[in-house]
């Protein structure tokens, strides 16, 4: 795994999934899979086989740390990047993120034009 | 990232950002309707749970798309819901109530004011979104008739702003862009032909929205330069109004069609990858099959509309793919079109005697693959939509929408949500058509077709049923909502007038309207009977109404 081509992008909002899917794909040129609930992101994850996962906090029915935790529940995706997804990133609230296995937050309302190299660089930290 | 790329990106956003704009003042009405619907009481509580969901999802979308003021308006109120969620809900008292639903309606005005000139800069080369008003830029030194055209304009929606100088236009074109640019041919006071002095105008061209011509001359000259210029249209005077507003319409429709599907079929990652890429920066949606064995499954949910084939593959030969598609009857004409380094014209020919339609040589160029494939699917697209479409009106023949309103109820079974279907009927419509004439008829019933397109989601579908009569498929809209949005389209009709002969008349539309909801074993054409029934309540009802179907 020497490369960023693969990301599943989980989020409820059809607005901002597309604006995301254009800013990682067309930008970035990654492969992208969008999943529009925690639920779908743990059907479809293990298939999809990402190099890294964006997860939206805050989702109806299942959240996004309560996500981050079932996924790290399936073995070929135990040790895998992800980033959370917010609006509000007081400092405080990334070390939280961060101890529940997070490798980074990135705050909402995103640059499409730079969400790419913003996603890149938390994939090579 | 390169200039050409970015440009595309941009574009693209813009797109997306009119499409949201567009689809925002139904959202913040549903919003309204919510918040006004509060009680006071535990009653409130799934009330308040979906203005919980909702503010969450504009405060988010909204600072997305750079609408920074709403999306902290909603956010204020969303957390000002959750407080509530939390606590009792008998402190909601009357005046907390009355304050959120005054903030709420609010929210809409943080975005007319701060956000829709920075929309019509960004706006200017992604065309006009439905929903949103067109801006036409009319120059026409002769004041008179430029008058009287912006009026019959405007009747069809547009919002017109005419110039009588080129000049004036000119100028204005330093800091706004329309997205349609109307200009007179000769410009006597100044002596110019437009059609040569156009290019001189650097604002002007550099506007990049569709150009058309008036003229009441028609020279070759003229009409070659204006070609040049990429004008899509050259209209004699007097003009033809209703014809003017077709072509218009078909510009702007083109403009907005939906965005065209590539499935792409090659072994080499990378350079299937790289296709994919480029038909990206072109505004395409394009994907790449990995199991060849999962060809079916893929077409079936990705729906393209042309599939790009590698000749050779380890496991299957293009061919053999194609013939594999050719054998299931929906998928016969889409079109398949071979990508392969083969330069044996013998070959190729063999290959596309097994079920292609083209084939392209590698190595190509970006442009020469966005081309092919651009002016493929578009063919393919005005061929159906000349099988399936009302000449008048550009909206799905009786049949189509029959089948539509089939298919679309019984989606919504399988789904569990709603779909509502409106038939709407002109009042006294014979009359237009015996006292003015059936070429006045037929601008009433274009200017039907044109509100309901303008008003309606990209995702509802219209048909002209009959004569005068016309049908709306309305996918996840509840009954509730439905009537809403049919009740603003006759409002907005009713408000349009109608000229002949100087002459200024009106017309009024009534509309059955009928929910899958209510009719939870009805088929697409029992539930087209109920709307027809509500429609006869309707007009028995003193048309110019809207009523709805109840099951007896």
């Amino acid at each position: 795994m020497n490369t960023l081509q693969r990301i599943l992008y989980v989020e409820d909002e059809p607005d901002i999934q597309a604006v995301a899917k254009l800013a990682l794909e067309m930008v970035g040129g990654f492969t992208v899979k969008v999943c529009s609930s925690g639920e779908e992101a743990l059907r479809e994850a293990v298939a999809f086989a990402p190099d890294m996962i964006l997860l939206d906090v805050m989702m109806p029915g299942m959240d996004g740390p309560t996500t981050l935790k079932a996924l790290r529940e399936l073995p070929s995706l135990a040790g895998l990047p992800v980033a959370f997804m917010t609006a509000k990133v007081q400092p405080a609230e990334v070390a939280h993120y961060k101890t529940l296995g997070a490798r980074d937050v990135i705050p909402k309302p995103f640059d499409p034009m730079t969400l790419a190299s913003q996603v890149r660089s938390i994939w090579e930290a | 990232m390169d200039d050409k790329l970015k440009a595309a990106v941009a574009a693209q956003l813009a797109q997306l950002r009119n499409d949201y704009l567009a689809r925002l003042p139904a959202e913040l009405a549903a919003l309204q309707t919510l918040g006004s619907g509060l009680s006071g009481g535990n009653s409130d509580y799934a009330s308040l749970d979906e203005l919980y969901q909702r503010l969450h999802k504009l405060a988010g979308s909204g600072g997305t798309f750079g609408l920074a003021a709403l999306s902290a308006g909603a956010r204020t109120l969303e957390q000002r819901v959750k407080g509530w969620l939390a606590g009792s809900l008998d402190e909601l008292d009357a005046q907390a109530r009355q304050l959120f639903a005054t903030e709420l309606a609010a929210l809409g005005e943080t975005v007319i004011e701060a956000d829709i000139p920075a929309i019509v800069s960004q706006a200017s080369s992604a065309g006009a979104a439905p929903g949103r008003s067109t801006r036409v830029w009319l120059v026409e030194d002769d004041v008179l008739l430029g008058q009287e055209l912006v009026r019959q304009l405007e009747s069809f929606n547009y919002v017109v702003r005419l110039f009588t100088r080129i000049d004036d236009a000119e100028r204005a074109a330093q800091t706004e862009c329309p997205d349609m640019l109307i200009m007179d041919v000769m410009f006597e006071q100044e002596g110019e032909n437009a059609t040569e002095v156009f290019a001189l105008r650097p604002n002007l061209r550099a506007l990049g929205c569709p150009l058309l011509f008036i003229t009441s001359t028609d020279d070759f000259q003229s009409r070659v330069r204006a070609a040049q210029l990429g004008a899509q249209g050259y209209f004699l005077k007097p003009l033809d109004i209703p014809r003017l507003v077709g072509r218009m319409t078909q510009i702007f429709e083109q403009r907005r069609a939906p965005a065209q599907r590539v499935l792409i079929v090659d072994d080499d990652r990378d350079l299937a990858e790289h296709y994919r890429l480029a038909l990206l920066a072109a505004g395409m949606e394009a994907d790449v099959l990995q199991q060849p064995a999962a060809i079916m499954e893929k077409i079936a949910a990705f729906r393209p509309e042309l599939v790009l084939m590698d000749m050779h593959m380890p496991d299957f030969s293009g061919p053999d793919l194609a013939g594999v598609i050719r054998q299931h009857d929906n998928w016969s004409s889409l079109p398949i079109v071979y990508l392969s380094a083969e330069t044996d014209l013998d070959r190729q020919i063999e290959a596309m005697d097994r079920g292609a339609d083209d084939f392209l040589t590698k190595p190509i160029s970006d442009a020469q693959l966005v081309a092919a494939v651009r002016i493929r699917i578009e063919r393919a697209r005005h061929l159906d939509e000349q099988i399936s479409r009302d000449s008048l009106t550009g909206l799905l023949k009786h049949a189509s929408i029959k089948e539509s309103a089939a298919i679309e109820v019984t989606r919504a079974r399988r789904n569990g949500k709603p779909v509502s279907l409106a038939m709407l009927d002109i009042d006294h419509f014979k009359l237009v058509n015996d006292t003015y004439g059936h070429a006045v008829g037929d601008v009433v019933i274009s200017s039907v077709a044109m509100l309901l397109r303008q008003r309606l989601r990209q995702s509802d579908i219209v048909g002209r049923y009959g004569g005068e009569e016309f049908v709306a498929v309305l996918p996840e809209c509840d009954a509730g909502y439905a009537h809403l949005l049919m009740e603003d389209i006759r409002r907005r009709f009713a408000s349009l007038r109608f000229s002949h002969e100087g002459k200024d008349f009106g017309c009024t539309l009534s509309v059955g309207l009928a929910c899958s909801a209510a009719y939870p074993d009805s088929d697409g054409a029992a539930l087209l009977v109920a709307a027809d029934e509500a429609l006869y309540v309707a007009k028995r009802g003193g048309r110019n109404q809207v009523r709805e179907a109840s099951p007896s």
